[in-house]
């Protein structure tokens, strides 16, 4: 296939991810919804398909009936689609409480949705010593006990180690795909976005396939002419229309830190007594991320360098509304950016948004500032 | 807690009264620190629901910022410390208290509450996340260290023995970390007194609060807002476990002489959920009185009654305040305070400072609705930011409330 | 060498006509923006009013949420930028523009030789903007441009401490059931609008001079309580509305 193909193939299962749900299921294959850093790894070593749940750009409706209006609406829109049944025949949902929106998320979800099991993974926020380590395998081994009374087939060590190299292998390859992108001003942001977003609705060994199938079609690809590149930061970065004003306006996402993109493949696991305790590290591990505990801030001085080190000349931080924890890095990371004579700008999303008339207005002026 | 606001509509308090006593407890809590910080030792600002055992018991002065935020704002001061944040790009949308907190550590000053400036931070996110980027801003701001205590959000209904060891090991941790910071020695011994008056405080403080089954209540529930401050912060202390005492004593004896603090004819009882409106501390208060109105229980009720029976009992009540459960033992603790008080309604606040309590609270509200018969009504309103509160709305959903309270009244 | 601004609103349509990059030869401005007449009856305005027409033009820019949509220009540039040219024109020891539109507010910081160097604008919620005064102004009943007179006479500013428009406008109605004069309930008004500005204006270092442009602009209640609030003059131009059309022909000067 050629790049365009490929990337045209992302685009599909990104803006349906139904349509996977449904062949998966035709396939008989059971689906676990999943989202932030739950522990797709068991997922799929139980046979499973772990498929991502992070809400669409959708009217909120029925969510209402259990949120207030002041929580964010990646965990409200989820609840919407689970209330409307867009992810009927799904067998359970596992929903960590790394926020304080995401532990009512889980409260409401086993009301608003019964028909999904809601399995709580409870991750320690004190994850370095000893004793985190523990705790986030005791949250791991609720999660696999939880899989196997739903009937999924029986957990083994042995399988998620098999699980974890798919998942390494991934990493890897998502990892090398996104230098590659940067370097390939002709791929639009849209079609950068797709190839993040349609790994959360594919079996990871088919994502790689396709990943490895679109660098080496890159690779043979002459890159084309410069654009302004700039990083993101956010939760996610998906509303085609935040995309496409980006895309009009010669700008380039060059390196990101959001949520649902390169922040899931920076950590890797480290070789322990089982896999399960391998699986543990990789979340023990984790850092620079608004929604882990960290006194030093290590997030804000991972944007400068990260920046500083891909050229993006700016940063654009997409400040998902109600999100608190993103909104109480905001001020460091402007402050931080500032310091190192990079341009930031701020724009509130939300996945409510109809009118993009001011995101427009402040990305073109962003532009005009970077070329300044 | 915000004392002297309520103060000043009010003849002064008798001064061996349990009010003069337990107000006494929360102005010195201040004054101990200043003065702690003046004689050169090292004191913290404090998570309302750290374990006040650890500082108590290493003899080191600790200040709340929540509490010196309620003040703040039940003294008017709210807005302006809000807006001092916002200025530095902080979103309105994040919890006033931060936006307060955050504010004062950069100003240093606020005259609704001054505090001694921390050479170190203690906290703990068994009510919300939303304190940990609080206090790692504070950290990063001052340039000073964090202790943190991650109490996770219980989904279960029982604390599991994973959970109680992983707090325990953190407890322990912020132990070894303060003697470091502060060169004070745990003491055993201490601890057991300390664990001692807690628990004095505390059945005192379940005993007196339960007073509200009689009819009428003995006390005003607005009470309850402003002696909770001294449970949080104080319980482990003497001077506490007396006060409380004290105020078992006085509810007993306001019910045998017919007597209540809540001044009027109590002709409904009700439940009110959420933190404070402190900034319309008089509004809402006044909201309910002129309609015959008394809220005769709130989770703190139940809340801030620890009592354990040694370390690792103390680890598993830290994983079982108010915003760390699940909504059926959340819903289970209301019903419990609801039925035990008669109560007739639920008036709750949904409160734009607090994500996680306000979160489940529509459906939670709902099945303790249903499951004691009576009308809920909700308004919205802030804990500190005095620009999330309408007046209007608050008296239209009171008078609401009142109207079906009456109805069912006549059956 | 003539070039032309055209900066087309989401309610007014402006034009203006400028030679040799330092003259203002003539201007317009129309009620009505996207999708009306009056971004072509704006430019017929203009051109007669400098008596030359469409030849005489080297170059047209347009800006504004209209921009996209006009065929006559030869470049079209944001509105941000546009403005700061346009300020920097008038004033042009300008170095902080705080803009309150009828959408939205944005505050552009400028470098001492005119160059943007960072801008801020508005979060989702209306209490800053135009907007906020339009509803405030139709539950009072009082025309908008009538608010600014009313403000002055007010003896005792109101304090409305709301920020969502539908508390503010609940605290308005009470407010006026409790017998706050009109004068000084709109006085409160305005401060409200520059004080939720303010805050967004301070999150980058105000530097003097500073001035007021946009619709909002217009009302002296809002410039007087800005002044308070951010504690230093703020200039204001009758021709402040026309920034935007002024910073267009200033930037085709600028590329033709």
């Amino acid at each position: 296939m050629s790049v365009k193909e490929i990337l045209g193939r992302f685009h599909e299962i990104a803006a349906d991810p139904k349509a996977m749900k449904d062949k998966y299921l035709s396939e008989g294959r059971e689906i676990v919804l999943v989202n932030y850093y739950t522990p797709e790894e068991i997922v799929h070593s139980m046979g499973a398909v772990p498929m991502g749940a992070w809400g669409a750009d959708v009217k909120i409706n029925e969510a209402k009936k259990y949120f207030p209006t002041f929580i964010c609406s990646i965990v409200q829109s989820a609840v919407e689609l689970g209330m409307k049944g867009e992810y009927a025949g799904a067998k359970a949902f596992i929903i960590p409480s790394l926020c304080d929106s995401l532990k009512v998320m889980g409260q409401n979800w086993k009301v608003a949705v019964p028909s999904i099991k809601f399995i709580p993974m409870t991750y320690p926020q004190n994850r370095k010593p000893e004793y985190g380590a523990q705790f986030t395998k005791a949250g791991y081994e609720r999660v696999i006990s939880e899989l196997e009374e739903l009937g999924l087939p029986r957990f083994s060590d042995e399988k998620l180690k098999a699980s974890l190299s798919v998942y390494e292998e991934h990493n890897r390859v998502m990892n090398e795909v996104s230098e590659l992108m940067a370097s390939h001003p002709e791929i639009s942001n849209q079609e950068r976005s797709d190839v993040f977003k349609s790994a959360f609705f594919m079996l990871k060994e088919e994502h790689t396939a396709l990943v490895k199938e679109l660098i080496n079609a890159l690779k043979e690809q002459k890159p084309g002419t410069d654009k302004l590149k700039i990083m993101t930061s956010g939760i996610i970065c998906d509303a085609p229309d935040i995309l496409k004003i980006l895309d009009e306006n010669g700008l380039q996402i060059v390196c990101d830190d959001v949520c649902t993109e390169t922040r899931q493949y920076r950590a890797s696991y480290k070789e322990k007594a089982t896999a399960l305790d391998s699986l543990v590290s990789k979340f023990c591990d984790m850092d620079q991320d608004t929604l882990l505990y960290d006194a030093d801030k290590t997030r804000i001085d991972y944007i400068v360098e990260k920046a500083k080190k891909t050229g993006a000349k700016g940063v654009l931080l997409l400040l998902t509304k109600f999100c608190d924890p993103e909104e109480f890095d905001a001020p460091m990371i402007r402050k931080a950016c500032e310091k190192a004579g990079l341009s930031v700008n701020i724009i509130e999303i939300d996945r409510q948004m109809v009118n993009y008339e001011q995101a427009r207005t402040s990305i073109e002026t962003f532009r005009d500032l970077l070329n300044g | 807690m915000a004392e002297e606001q309520v103060k000043k509509h009010r003849t002064p308090p008798d001064p061996n009264s349990a009010k003069y006593k337990l107000g006494q407890i929360a102005a010195k809590a201040y004054q101990d620190a200043f003065d702690a910080k003046v004689r050169g030792e090292k004191i913290g600002w404090c998570a309302s629901n750290f374990p006040v055992e650890i500082p108590e018991t290493l003899g080191i002065a600790v200040v709340y910022p929540e509490n010196q935020a309620a003040a703040i704002a039940a003294r008017g001061f709210g807005q302006q410390m809000c807006e001092i944040s916002e200025a530095d790009g902080y979103s309105n949308d994040i919890c006033a208290y931060a936006r307060i907190s955050l504010a004062y550590a950069k100003t240093k000053d606020c005259e609704g509450q001054q505090v001694p400036m921390p050479d170190f931070v203690l906290c703990c996110n068994n009510i919300c996340n939303c304190m940990i980027k609080w206090y790692e801003n504070l950290a990063k701001e001052l340039g000073i260290p964090m202790i943190m205590i991650d109490i996770p959000f219980n989904p279960d209904y029982d604390v599991p023995e994973s959970e109680v060891a992983y707090v325990k090991a953190q407890f322990l941790d912020a132990i070894h970390q303060l003697e470091k910071i502060t060169g004070k020695k745990w003491s055993p011994e201490k601890y057991k007194e300390v664990m001692e008056y807690s628990g004095r405080s505390s059945r005192a403080w379940l005993a007196a609060t339960a007073t509200a089954k009689y009819e009428p209540s003995p006390f005003n529930g607005f009470d309850l807002l402003n002696h909770m401050a001294v449970m949080v912060t104080a319980r482990g202390k003497k001077e506490a476990a007396e006060a409380m005492e004290l105020l078992l004593k006085e509810y007993e004896q306001n019910h045998a002489e017919g007597k209540s603090t809540y001044r009027g004819e109590e002709k409904y009882r009700i439940m009110f959920e959420g933190i404070a409106c402190w900034p319309y501390l008089r509004a809402t208060s006044h909201g309910l009185k002129d309609r015959g109105i008394n809220m005769v229980t709130t989770i703190y009720a139940d809340a801030f009654g620890f009592i354990y029976k040694d370390f690792d009992d103390m680890c598993a009540q830290y994983c079982k305040v108010p915003n760390a459960i699940n909504l059926e033992y959340a819903r289970d603790k209301r019903v419990k305070l609801c039925k035990e008080n008669k109560v007739e309604g639920l008036l709750v606040h949904t409160n734009r400072s607090c994500k996680l309590w306000s979160g489940f609270m529509p459906e939670m509200s709902r099945q303790i609705g249903e499951e004691c018969g009576i009308p809920v009504a909700s308004f919205d309103g802030d804990q500190a930011d005095p620009r999330n509160f309408s007046e209007a709305q608050y008296d239209t959903r009171v008078q609401g409330l009142t109207e079906i309270m009456e109805a069912n009244k006549e059956g | 060498m003539y070039t032309f601004g055209i900066d087309i609103g989401s309610t007014t349509s402006k034009c203006v006509v400028l030679k040799d990059g330092t003259e203002i030869v003539s201007s317009s401005l129309f009620v009505g923006g996207i999708g009306t007449k009056s971004p072509f009856l704006a430019r017929e305005e203009a051109l007669k009013k400098a008596g030359i027409t469409d030849k005489d033009i080297s170059g047209t820019a347009a800006t504004g949420y209209g921009r996209n949509r006009t065929e006559d220009a030869d470049f079209n540039v944001s509105e941000l930028s546009c403005h700061a040219l346009g300020a920097h024109f008038i004033f042009p020891r300008v170095r902080t523009i705080i803009d309150i539109g009828g959408q939205d507010a944005k505050v552009i910081s400028l470098s001492g030789d005119g160059k943007m160097r960072d801008f801020l604008m508005n979060d989702k919620c209306a209490a800053g903007t135009g907007r906020f005064l339009d509803v405030m102004a139709a539950i009072l009943q009082v025309p908008v441009n009538e608010m600014e007179g009313m403000a002055q006479k007010a003896q005792k500013i109101s304090q409305i401490s709301s920020t969502c428009t539908v508390f503010a406008e609940s605290e308005v109605i009470s407010q006026l059931a409790n017998g706050v004069e009109m004068p000084d309930l709109i006085a409160g008004i305005c401060d409200s609008v520059a004080g939720r500005v303010a805050s967004l204006a301070k999150r980058i270092t105000i530097v003097p001079e500073v001035c007021m442009s946009g619709g909002v602009a217009r009302n002296g209640g809002v410039r007087l309580a800005m002044e308070r609030y951010l504690g230093t003059e703020i200039r204001f131009s009758e021709q402040a509305q026309l920034f935007g059309a002024i910073g267009a022909a200033l930037y085709a000067f600028q590329k033709s």
